[in-house]
């Protein structure tokens, strides 16, 4: 018993290995939350005319828009009204190569690592960096460009391909969806932008590393990604902040569009500062992310592996609209200390023989709370349309929570909808067993939660399976069943 | 709340400073939670019950016919070796009655039974009881109803058998209500359905049972959910178990009502306590059939084990939403559910919403969920061996359905479901 408790307190002293902040000469808006702040954005942005309309747009309507009640934790208050809404690098000018970057950020990025710098081209991965919002730098662009790829920043595809922008911008997750979306679409500062032409195979992970750097700043960054006909692409979003005392709000929209025979792989590893062991600072992260199966065989895929925030409340979506579309999800949440996480999915089948499969893991430890909430639902029209559904928690300690809150609506009786759900903490007869092998408690609960995790993990491309694993461990160090 | 709720008529004619004491409470505690739930309720998302409340619905109960013995054999459920309580409108009609040895069981109405040790304890008592709309309504408003009490170590021999009869000459919201101790080592079953007698236009049932199983009591209640389409059902059942106590609920939902909506929720205030959930609904044309339960594991050690089935057909819709809790300190808690449903037509609707809410880390729990249909390959298996489609059909949706009566220890009891159950199936399946 006592050992445990070491382990637990270990764990829940461990400390956060990217709390650093990078001094850099920042450009930060005033706090508060008016149309004129979203104006001086759109300007700073030099944005079209109907883009800053649409922005008002969200802002009105996050005017109107209530707090929801139905999440399973107590909302904290955040006043709009003391968050900075802009924060740039000084200086921002397009950089051509990355000699031009501030070398302070890319130290950053390199602590961080990331592979920015050129000599890590081997490591196969286009990056785009976002800086408290704004990107800084997007690398392998020449390649992706001669197969006519474009991955760019969110601002820099408002100037440069503002049809396509146009076109897609607000159709899966509308301004409307729910307050934070609509904030978000009101303030929204940067983001990535990818758009993969028909037939064509993105030949390398695309990639967004995004950082909260300054003090009191809000990030809102949106990212829009267009799978045409016939292609492939997978894409990694990772995520860090320095330490602070008060929270951050990360309000993040995301949408992806896969028309005909199209497949997008969407991977979130997400490691926000989660606030100290008394629960004190540490991010929200209040993220809406949605895709659409709009072609027929298309498939949209989510991947998440969630150690940080103080708060982690997201529900990558599928709507699975095209005929013969597939939806997936697959997802690790860890809370330690007093973190929260209320997350889950929903996969919304409207095309005939749709299928989605929903993996969750919860792992709860500590004072944390995981929920799994999802919806799976059945239109009319969506005959043999087939659902599955795993999410199971794992309890370490006696204070912590796991809840499951499945909805699950049918109105097709060609239907197959599964549901299973297990909780349960680690086996004593597990750890005892790998006792015996000469693993000591730490390794084997660790081998327990990897192995346990290793459906999702699977998931995740090479680089970023291997990061996953390695804060899986640090979130869990020791911890005995 | 000055927002007089939901436009409903007879809420509005009652003085609320007129009610005495718990009424008064609970009356405005119905208010305060906003009157009649509506679909932005959570719990009540799916199920509408506002239109069934707006035909001039009335709580004045019409003056009571003299039922014959006759016109209760007719009802079709009596069971033999059984004790029998005849209720009308939740009335108790001892000339129709067969009651338990006093020796062992003690019986009053409701109305009567104010002074009963028991009834001071636990009437009004159960936990989660104002969060039920319906049930504080009843708290509010109630006529009538029967208490039952087994005196300690009775072992009533025969199952006590209730038959609720309804009868109205206008839209009627009858709300009766019960109270059911098991004391310390007794053990009895009571086994509840209900007919409607002449039923000129609809009514709207309202009622609530708070069962207690004392220290090592045994009780097992059976819900056979019969009546015709003119009856509307909203039935909160709450159970308080103590410890080292067994409680087993069957809830099969067999009638033509178009509107039925069962609360069960069961409070393990002690350790050891051991709960069955079975239910089993069978919903067709338009109706509307939900079954809402929740098991709250307060202390250590305790078991509940749950399984419900449905089968849906025509465009009925069903709704099955599990709660579980574990408390924190319910430590080794064993907790497990599942949900069927199979769909047989194509405009059938089902929501279901299995919810687990655990705050504790020794324990096991789990929870399943299917929605489909007729196996293909069960179906070929039979046609081969020379069966016809309409009876291989019938075949495989009994041997689902059946699963849940084989669990029934009253072989009367079971015999009886399985035939209401089959008339039913065989109605709608085969054509």
């Amino acid at each position: 018993m006592s050992a445990e408790q070491d382990i637990l307190q270990e764990l829940a002293g461990r400390d956060y290995e990217f709390g650093f902040e990078t001094q850099i000469e920042m450009e930060i808006a005033p706090p508060g939350l008016n149309e004129e702040i979203i104006r001086f954005i759109s300007a700073k942005k030099q944005e079209p005319e109907w883009l800053l309309e649409w922005r008002l747009k969200g802002f009105q309507l996050f005017q109107k828009l209530k707090m929801p009640e139905w999440q399973n934790f107590k909302l904290p208050e955040v006043d709009f009204q003391s968050v900075s809404y802009y924060a740039a690098p000084k200086n921002k000018v397009k950089y051509n190569s990355l000699d031009e970057v501030d070398p302070e950020l890319l130290r950053t990025f390199e602590k961080l690592g990331i592979p920015l710098e050129e000599q890590k081209m081997l490591s196969g991965v286009a990056v785009d960096a976002v800086f408290d919002s704004i990107s800084v730098a997007t690398t392998f662009k020449a390649q992706l460009h001669e197969l006519g790829i474009i991955f760019c920043s969110f601002g820099e595809a408002v100037q440069e391909h503002p049809e396509l922008v146009k076109k897609y911008l607000g159709t899966v997750v509308p301004q409307s969806d729910n307050i934070y979306a609509a904030l978000n679409s009101a303030v929204f500062s940067d983001g990535s932008f990818v758009y993969i032409p028909k037939g064509v195979r993105c030949p390398m992970e695309l990639s967004t590393y995004f950082r909260i750097n300054a003090r009191n700043t809000g990030q809102f960054e949106r990212t829009l990604i267009i799978a045409d006909e016939g292609s492939y692409v997978s894409y990694l979003e990772g995520c860090t902040a320095p330490m602070r005392d008060e929270n951050q709000l990360h309000a993040a929209v995301v949408e992806l569009i896969a028309l005909d025979n199209a497949e997008i792989k969407y991977s979130t590893v997400q490691n926000w500062y989660p606030g100290d062991k008394d629960g004190k600072g540490g991010i929200y992260n209040f993220v809406t992310k949605r895709g659409i199966c709009k072609g027929k065989n298309s498939k949209i895929s989510w991947t998440q592996v969630e150690t940080g925030s103080a708060i982690t409340w997201k529900y990558p979506g599928v709507i699975l609209q095209g005929d013969n579309s597939i939806g997936e999800f697959y997802s690790v949440a860890v809370t330690a200390n007093k973190q929260v996480a209320d997350t889950g999915t929903k996969m919304v089948h409207i095309g005939k023989n749709t299928k989605s499969r929903i993996i969750s893991k919860g792992i709860s430890a500590g004072h944390g709370h995981n929920t799994y909430r999802g919806l799976v639902k059945v239109g009319p029209n969506a005959a043999n349309a087939r659902n599955f559904t795993q999410c199971d928690s794992l309890l370490i300690g006696d204070r912590c929570g796991a809840h499951t809150f499945p909805y699950i609506e049918s109105k097709n009786n060609s239907a197959m909808v599964e549901h299973e759900a297990t909780t349960s903490k680690i086996g004593e007869d597990q750890v005892f067993y790998l006792n015996q092998r000469g693993i000591d408690n730490e390794q084997a609960v660790n081998m327990i939660v990897n192995g346990y995790a290793k459906e999702v993990l699977n998931q995740l491309p090479m680089e970023f399976a291997v990061e996953a694993q390695k804060l899986l461990s640090i979130t869990l160090e020791g911890s005995v069943g | 709340m000055t927002t007089i709720v939901n436009n409903i008529s007879f809420l509005e004619q009652i003085d609320q400073a007129q009610l005495p004491g718990e009424r008064r409470i609970a009356l405005e505690r119905f208010h305060q939670l906003g009157g009649f739930p509506t679909v932005k309720t959570e719990d009540w998302k799916y199920t509408n019950v506002i239109p069934f409340l707006r035909n001039g619905i009335s709580i004045d109960l019409p003056a009571a016919p003299a039922v014959t013995a006759a016109q209760l054999e007719a009802t079709g459920l009596l069971l033999p070796d059984t004790y029998r309580l005849v209720l009308l409108n939740g009335v108790f009609q001892p000339q129709l009655s067969e009651l338990p040895p006093a020796s062992q069981v003690t019986v009053r109405k409701m109305s009567e039974a104010t002074e009963e040790a028991a009834f001071k304890q636990y009437f009004n008592k159960s936990k989660r009881l104002d969060e039920y709309h319906f049930a504080l309504l009843n708290t509010a408003l109630f006529n009538d109803g029967i208490f039952i009490e087994t005196k300690a170590k009775a072992q009533v021999e025969h199952p006590i058998h209730i038959i609720h009869l309804y009868h109205n000459t206008h839209n009627l919201l009858v709300q009766p209500r019960h109270l059911w101790v098991v004391q310390e080592n007794a053990s009895l079953h009571i086994i509840e359905s209900a007919a409607g007698l002449n039923l000129g236009d609809t009514v709207f049932v309202n009622s609530v049972v708070e069962a207690v199983t004392a220290q090592r009591a045994q009780l097992s209640h059976y819900q056979v959910q019969t009546g015709g389409s003119q009856t509307r059902n909203i039935n909160q059942t709450l159970v308080q178990q103590h410890g080292k106590s067994l409680y087993n609920n069957y809830t099969f939902t067999l009638s033509e009502a178009d509107l039925v909506r069962n609360n069960l929720n069961v409070s393990l205030d002690d350790e050891r306590t051991e709960t069955h959930l079975y239910g089993f609904y069978i919903a067709s044309g338009t109706q509307l059939i939900d079954n809402h339960t929740s098991i709250d594991h307060r202390m250590p050690n305790c078991e509940s084990n749950e399984l419900y089935r449905g089968v849906l057909m025509d465009k009925a819709t069903g709704v099955f939403n599990g709660k579980i809790y574990v408390h924190e300190d319910a430590q080794k808690t064993n907790a497990f559910q599942q949900n069927n449903n199979l769909v047989i037509s194509p405009e059938a609707n089902i929501y279901t919403k299995p919810q687990l809410e655990i705050f504790a880390d020794d324990v096991k729990c789990s929870h399943g969920t299917t929605i489909g249909q007729v196996s293909e390959d069960a179906l070929f298996y039979l046609k081969a061996r020379g069966i016809g489609d309409a009876q291989a059909r019938s075949m495989l949706v009994k041997a689902f359905a059946f699963d849940i009566t084989a669990q029934v220890k009253i072989p009367a009891v079971r015999k009886q479901v399985e035939q209401i159950a089959t008339r039913y199936l065989a109605a709608t399946v085969n054509n």
